[in-house]
């Protein structure tokens, strides 16, 4: 019989900052989306203080809680490094780790036998000293019920972090307890119509009858049913689709009103998506430019969007230049721009690429210049070597007042400790 | 040379003229970065502050490569939180209890317990000015 095991960390975010600064621990602690807007994460104790998941900072600094509040921008640099540090750890449990998102891990663990609740406590143990990342860990014959163990592990204390719903007996047991809600996938339009059908918990979708969920739910509906019932109907994914589309948008540090900002804005979103597009050896046959007013600070309202296609180019001048032709047309003087974006569209992989008939510029030429600057950039740091036209003191950028150093990336960020 | 055209690789083997009598016998150069295990998932980078370590050899600015898998070991030198302070000091089991002791004497020997935890173990140190 298949095993899965999904290991999901406690408040991601926040533990990433307590893990280099302990004296966080029992401290209320949030982390802010880019630009401080809102909340993202929160320790239990934020939670205990009725912080609200997206509340907006403005409002946390001015109420009665700010003082013992812990706040912090967000420092994806770390995030990403710690999540790596993660799988890298689970990989000795598993060599099939599949790293759903930044903070959740499936391991298949099919054919090991023995104690799966124990080795889950093991798993928790290894990623916490080495990570200082608490976990809790679902333990199922499909991902699902793996899925549904782990929302037990952490909702329920009885557990102690790991929750094995291996045994049907056991799934009996909470199936009854537990709204459809909880469930993989199953969210807005679908509990809906659950609801309409008179089903409300887990074990009613569980017991649905094949034909009435594949009429209902498509064949998602059957294979959901399937998996709930303890068959694994979908594999472990250990790489990461293709991606669609490549997107940088960002709101302004201040309202922007000048040309000369708006251009270092677009260009340097244009030189991160590029960024982002050898990252994934792709090319991008389209994009779009947008700008916008706030919508809710009662300044004059303009949105403007244009999508064009685009000479195909992983040449981060290149697409500068398309990038700013676009915003060109967009720009209209006099309003008070809050936020711009740059998105790359009809993406594939550079070897598939269209050929260019007439290349802005020599192709080899550009993929030397382009693997020089990654490789500066790599050795020294992001935006050490950079196009001019993105800026030098960019007093636009994104606010990220409360970051904390970036520990693990960066040489001198890194920890310090004193001798005694 | 051709514009675009990268210059091969040269490891000692691939030589156009005569065959390099070293071509079987090319290896790897070496990597620092494997010889202090910086890959593995519990090693951190740590930067010692102060000189209460000096006759360890340990001075203000260098840089430690810190285990977090790695047990306590008496004698070894722990990057630890003491009242949320980051200290580096030396391990020592006295009387059935881990203690962090103070090399200039400036502190009594402090017990781990409340207070006081063992974030990693120093494995190795990384001096760039010599």
């Amino acid at each position: 019989m298949p095993a899965f095991a999904l290991v999901d960390a406690n408040n991601f975010y926040c533990s990433c900052e307590r893990a280099f600064d302990p004296a966080l621990q029992g401290l209320p602690v949030i982390v802010l989306s880019n630009n401080d807007g809102c909340v993202i994460s929160r320790s239990e104790e934020a939670k205990e203080l009725g912080v609200a998941m997206g509340a907006p900072w403005f409002q946390i600094e001015q109420g009665p809680d700010a003082a013992s509040i812990r706040q912090f921008s967000s420092n994806y640099a770390l995030y990403g490094d710690m999540s790596r540090r993660i799988l890298e750890v689970l990989r000795r449990w598993s060599w099939k780790v599949e790293p759903y998102s930044i903070d959740e891990m499936f391991l298949d663990l099919s054919g090991f036998g023995g104690d799966l609740v124990a080795r889950g406590h093991a798993i928790r143990r290894d990623v916490l000293r080495e990570t200082k990342i608490p976990t809790c860990v679902g333990i199922g014959p499909s991902k699902t019920i793996a899925k549904l163990a782990n929302h037990l592990a952490k909702q329920r204390p009885e557990y102690a972090g790991v929750c094995d719903l291996t045994d049907p007996e056991a799934r009996a047991v909470v199936y009854p307890s537990l709204p459809v809600g909880e469930i993989w996938g199953v969210a807005g339009a679908t509990g809906r119509r659950l609801a309409r059908m008179g089903i409300q918990t887990v074990d009613q979708l569980a017991a649905l009858d094949m034909r009435q969920a594949r009429d209902a739910f498509t064949v998602i509906g059957q294979r959901l049913v399937m998996e709930l019932r303890g068959t694994s109907c979908l594999p472990l994914n250990m790489l990461a689709p293709q991606r669609k589309g490549v997107a940088v948008t960002r709101s302004f540090s201040h309202a922007v009103t000048d040309w000369r900002e708006m251009s270092e804005a677009v260009a340097t979103y244009a030189t991160r998506a590029t960024e982002k597009l050898r990252r994934h050896g792709l090319v991008a046959a389209g994009m779009t430019v947008f700008m916008r007013t706030n919508r809710y600070n009662g300044d004059p309202s303009y949105r403007g969007q244009v999508s064009y296609e685009i000479e195909p180019t992983q040449d981060c001048l290149i697409l500068i230049g398309e990038a700013l032709r676009g915003a060109r047309s967009l720009w209209r003087p006099s309003y008070r721009y809050f936020k711009a974006g740059v998105m790359l569209h009809d993406l594939s992989p550079v070897g598939r690429m269209p050929a260019s008939m007439f290349p802005t510029r020599d192709p080899r030429a550009s993929a030397r210049i382009m693997t020089a600057l990654d490789a500066v950039n790599a050795r020294f740091g992001r935006d050490t070597l950079r196009p001019a036209v993105t800026g030098i003191a960019r007093e636009w950028a994104t606010k990220a007042e409360y970051r904390s150093p970036r520990y693990t990336t960066r040489i001198d960020e890194i920890m310090k400790a004193v001798a005694i | 040379m051709d514009a675009g055209e990268l210059p091969l690789a040269y490891t000692g083997g691939e030589t156009t003229g005569f065959q390099s009598p070293a071509s079987d016998y090319i290896e790897q150069g070496i990597d620092l970065s494997d010889v202090l295990d910086l890959d593995k998932p519990g090693v951190y980078l740590v930067r010692a502050s102060g000189q209460a370590l000096a006759a360890r050899g340990i001075f203000e600015g260098d840089v430690l490569v810190a285990d977090t898998a790695a047990p306590p070991r008496a004698g070894g030198v722990a990057i630890a939180f003491v009242d949320g302070e980051c200290v580096l000091a030396t391990l020592a089991y006295r009387e059935g209890a881990w203690h962090l002791l103070s090399a200039d004497g400036g502190r009594a020997p402090r017990p781990l317990g409340e207070g006081a935890a063992i974030w990693a173990m120093a494995a190795a140190l990384v001096r760039t000015e010599v």
